[in-house]
This record gives structure tokens, sequence and C-alpha cells, in this order.
């Protein structure tokens, strides 16, 4: 395995504020890698410093092994590194069917002028489009809303159009931030279906999220941040039980967590 | 459908001369299709871009000088006239554009506003070039073919080519995945960017693309007015095409279409009561506004939105 996504020394900070101090993780390709941490631990500057929404102060991100450091967000999602957003994003106003085709566009070798002029270039692009974007909101369980502006859908429901469009354009890595945030739990497990198969597809996923529970039942590593520091990294089930971590996320010892457990038994 | 009805309404508005012989309803027709034109270009900016243009005044107004002097101090013809205010106007929205559009919205507003302003001074202020407060006078009617434009009926059927042209071109574009790419970045920029796309060159597209229109329109009407002076520049002509686009919903290409013939239209239809005639157009729009705050075109969106939302119930 090699990694889709390294990135190294990652350094920024806000009025003197160290939100991140130097971190460091890879990601394997075919792999889906969480980022967790308490509130304030840097997990969202990451992703944001990573996909180009903000500057780095220092570090290096490379992305399936070329350097995309300090270049803007639209020419990262163009290397291969799509993102979702932790308010979702969609675009209410418009189709379901244009919100995934929105997605993709930019990667087909449709021109301005065949765009204007609806060459065949351009309809053999937006032919293609369609046909992923029916297989992805087949996927999602929402092929009844295709045509329906997206307005219309429940948060849970936006969630999974934000997921199907970051994957329109088969990017190299697509980055989660919080993808199961707000989500009623009964949904929860459809999401974590969704993303289990699409990673036996062969998709990358980095995903940031709180649920401690959805990240250690789906991912395959687990990068731990505690103020803007990479705290540990490891398996599942080796995060599930490192003291550190228990004391980070929730503030409390492992005998602590102990007693507690039983107290409510 | 929509194009179809389109068709139709094009057509009859071509019959307009040989239905009437009144110069006045004539002179009503051209002012409402040039002034169609003009929102239909701000709807490009302001309804799909998002972006509040008010520098379409200063491009209204160059494009109305541009063409004037192209005939009186450089002895050019009407047509080299038009396509000198439209590549004029792109130009020059290309390099205003270009640092307005880096900064935000609110301060996008401010400074095109002041770019209108500014054309205003100079149009007054430069006297040796625009004549100042005089204005350029008698500007003659255009020909072609050997075809004089001098009465209005002929000057009609000029308007409405350029108005089908332009209409049918920014239809072309507003319909396209160009078009649909601005109201993407207009509803949500961050989104934009993360799947690849760089706004700004959208943007100044559009921006520059309204630009060239609005003066192509300009100039046409400067001819209309067979003269053209700092009034050309007045606020009135922003607030008409502004009206337009909101009253029909910014947006929305045919109800803003539909939105410049009927609002143009309006004022003359009100010539019944002259004292009042303005004191209820600005009724009607206020209250059209309180019923419909995104205008019709939104307005119809949202019932359609409704029992959409009824039937999946």
């Amino acid at each position: 395995m090699t990694a889709i996504l390294s990135v190294a020394g990652l350094r920024k900070s806000y009025a003197g504020v160290h939100a991140l101090d130097g971190v460091t993780f890879e990601v394997e390709g075919g792999s889906i890698t969480g980022l967790i941490g308490p509130n304030g631990s840097g997990k969202s500057t990451a992703i944001d410093c990573i996909s180009g929404f903000q500057r780095l102060d220092a570090g290096t991100v490379t992305l399936a092994g070329s350097d995309v450091t300090g270049r803007p967000a639209h020419r990262i999602a163009r290397a291969g590194l799509m993102r979702t957003f932790q308010t979702v994003r969609v675009y209410d106003r418009l189709s379901l069917a244009d919100n995934l085709a929105i997605a993709a566009q930019q990667f087909d070798p449709a021109t301005w002028a065949d765009e204007f002029l609806r060459t065949r270039r351009y309809r053999q692009a937006v032919e293609a489009s369609e046909r992923r974007a029916r297989e992805l909101v087949e996927l999602i369980g929402l092929e009844r809303y295709y045509g329906a502006e997206a307005g219309i859908l429940s948060y849970g429901q936006k969630k999974l159009v934000a997921l199907a469009a970051a994957l329109m354009p088969h990017p190299k890595i697509v980055v989660l931030d919080e993808p199961v945030a707000g989500v009623n739990p009964s949904r929860i497990r459809e999401i974590e279906v969704a993303l289990q198969q699409l990673n036996e597809a062969g998709e990358t996923f980095l995903i940031v999220e709180h649920n401690v529970e959805f990240i250690t039942t789906l991912c395959h590593r687990v990068i731990v941040l505690e103020q803007g520091r990479k705290l540990t990294e490891g398996t599942a089930a080796e995060i599930h039980t490192d003291p550190r971590v228990l004391e980070a996320y929730l503030g409390m010892t492992p005998e602590m967590v102990e007693a507690e457990m039983r107290g409510a038994a | 459908m929509k194009l179809a009805t389109a068709l139709v309404a094009a057509l009859v508005l071509a019959a307009l001369p040989s239905i009437t012989s009144s110069n006045y309803i004539i002179g009503v027709g051209i002012s409402a299709l040039i002034f169609t034109v003009a929102a239909a270009a701000l709807n490009l900016v302001y309804g799909f871009a998002g972006l509040l243009s008010f520098a379409q005044l200063g491009f209204w107004g160059i494009g109305g000088y541009a063409a004037a002097l192209t005939v009186m101090t450089f002895g050019g013809s009407f047509w080299q006239g038009i396509l000198w205010a439209a590549l004029l106007n792109g130009a020059i929205a290309l390099l205003v554009g270009y640092p307005m559009l880096r900064t935000n919205r609110h301060a996008f507003v401010i400074s095109t506003l002041t770019f209108a302003l500014l054309v205003t001074l100079v149009a007054r202020d430069w006297v040796s070039l625009t004549r100042g407060p005089l204005g350029i006078p008698n500007l003659p009617p255009p020909h072609a073919f050997g075809l004089r434009f001098d009465t209005p009926a002929k000057f009609y059927w000029l308007v409405w080519v350029f108005t089908v042209t332009t209409i049918s071109f920014l239809y072309a574009l507003c319909s396209s995945r160009i078009g649909r790419t601005l109201v993407a970045i207009k509803q949500n920029e961050p989104l934009t960017r993360a799947q690849g796309i760089s706004p700004m060159p959208y943007k100044l597209a559009a921006f520059a693309l309204s630009a060239a229109i609005t003066g192509a329109a300009g100039g046409v009407y400067c001819f209309n007015l067979r003269i053209i002076d700092p009034t050309f520049l007045d606020f009135y002509y922003m607030q008409t095409f502004l009206i337009i686009v909101i009253i029909g919903g910014a947006g929305s290409f045919w109800a803003v279409i539909a939105s410049g013939m009927a609002l143009s239209a309006l004022p003359e239809v009100l010539r019944f009561s002259d004292d009042l005639r303005m004191i209820i157009y600005g009724v009607i729009l206020v209250a059209a506004m309180f019923v419909m705050p995104a205008g019709v075109a939104g307005w119809l969106h949202e019932r359609r939105l409704a029992s959409m939302r009824a039937a999946l119930r």
C-alpha cells in the first residue's frame, strides 16, 4: 500500500493560538482513515489546510505523489481531493441531478466553447456524468428525488447528496467532514454501509468525526489529534483502549470510565 | 414550451409597426425592447452570478458615448459605433472587474456604484471629448444597404433585430452549463471551489459580457433619442433595469424578459391619470414586492415547490 495523501509538519496559528502545531500523517490508498480529537484539537483546521481552504504557515501536503502545498482549493480538487463540509453544503435551488453534475463538470474535457455550442464532446461528457450520477443516487437511495430540488431534502439526505457529489469525479481521496453529525441515528447505519461498499470498490476516505463508535467500526486506521498535535495513531482497536485517548477525548482516565460503567450497570 | 411562447411573442412584437401607425406606441415599443436587453444583461450578473452591479449604468453611458462619438467625431458608421460600444465596455469591464470581484460582495456593490458615478463625472467634465452638458445632438439615423432607418417604424425593426439577437445569445449562455455554474457560484461559492471550479473566470466573463451588451444597448438607445448628454447617465435608467429584474425574479431568464416588456409599458398604460401616474406605478411596485419578495418567478417557484413537498408527504 502506498500513501495517497501525506501531510508533514502542518502548522497553522490564529493570533498566536496554535491550531496546528506540527501534524504529520498519511492516508493509504484504499483505506478508510479516521481523524478524531476533542473540540478545538485542530481537525477542521487540518482538513481546511489540506484542501486549500486555509493557508498553511508551514508544512507540506502531498497528494498522489505531487506536492499541492499552498495551492488554491479548486486546484487541489482538480488534483483529485474532494471534500465535504461540516455544515452541509449543497445547491439548494438546483436539482439533485444538477448538484451531482456540477461536481463532475470540471473533470471532463468540455470547454466553455463546447458548453456554449453544445458540441458532441459536451454531450458525451454530459451522458457520462449522468450515468455516474444515476449510479450514485441509487447507492444513497434517493432515486425518487433525482429531479427534485435539493432544498426539499432533510439534513441527513443532504449529507448523502454531499457525499455522492464528492464521489462524482472518481476522486483519488474523499475527505468527509463530520458525515454523520446531526444525522438521525437510524440513518447513520445506512451511511456506514454505503461507505463500506464504496471502500470495497476501491475508494479512499479520510473521515473527521465526533462519533467515536462510527469511526471505530468503519476505519482501518485512526489518527488522534489533541491541541494541534498528533496524540497517537493506530488501528481502531488500539485507539479504543489507549488511555491517553480516553483522557483527551472524554477527560477521563480508564479507571474513571470503568467506574462510570459499573455505576451505570 | 417557454421557448415557443418566446418565439410567438417575438413575432407578435415584430408586427407592432404594421398593427399601429402611432409613433407614440412604436416609441414605447423601442424603449421597452432596449430596456429589456439591458435588464437581461443585468440579470446575467445579478440574477445568475449574484453580483449586484450598479456599473451597468456606467456601461450604458459609455456605450452611448462610444457609439455617438464613433459616428460624430470619428466619422464611423452606426454599426461600427455599436461594435465599439460593446468592445470598449467589455475591455473596461475586464480591467475594472478583476479588482472589484476580488473584494467581498458589499465592497463590490459600492465600487460598481462609484464606477457609475465616475462615468457621469467624465461625461460632464471632459468637455473636449463629450462636449459636456451640451451633449452631442443631431445623431443621424443609421443606414445599411441603401436603407435609412429614419422613421420610428424602421428604427423599431432595427431594435427588434438587435433585441432578438442579444436575447438569443444570452439565452444560449444562461441555459448552458455556464449559466448553471454561475447559479452554483451564487448559491454556494465554497462548494464550487471544493468541486474544482474557479469562480473568478466565470464571474469576470459574466461581468464583461453583461457590460458589452449593456453598452451596445446604450449605443442603440442614444440613436433613438438622437442626442446624448450627461442625463443619459441619470440614475433613472439603472433604477428601471433593476426594477425589471427584481419584479420579474432575479435569476429567472424569461420572467425578466416578460417583466421588461410589461414594466416598460406600465407607466404608459397609467397615463390615463397624468398626475397620479408615477404614484400608482410606485404603489404597484411596492405591493408586488410585498406579495412576491422573490419576484413573479420566485413566487411561482415557491408555489411549485410547495405542491412538490405536499406530493412527497
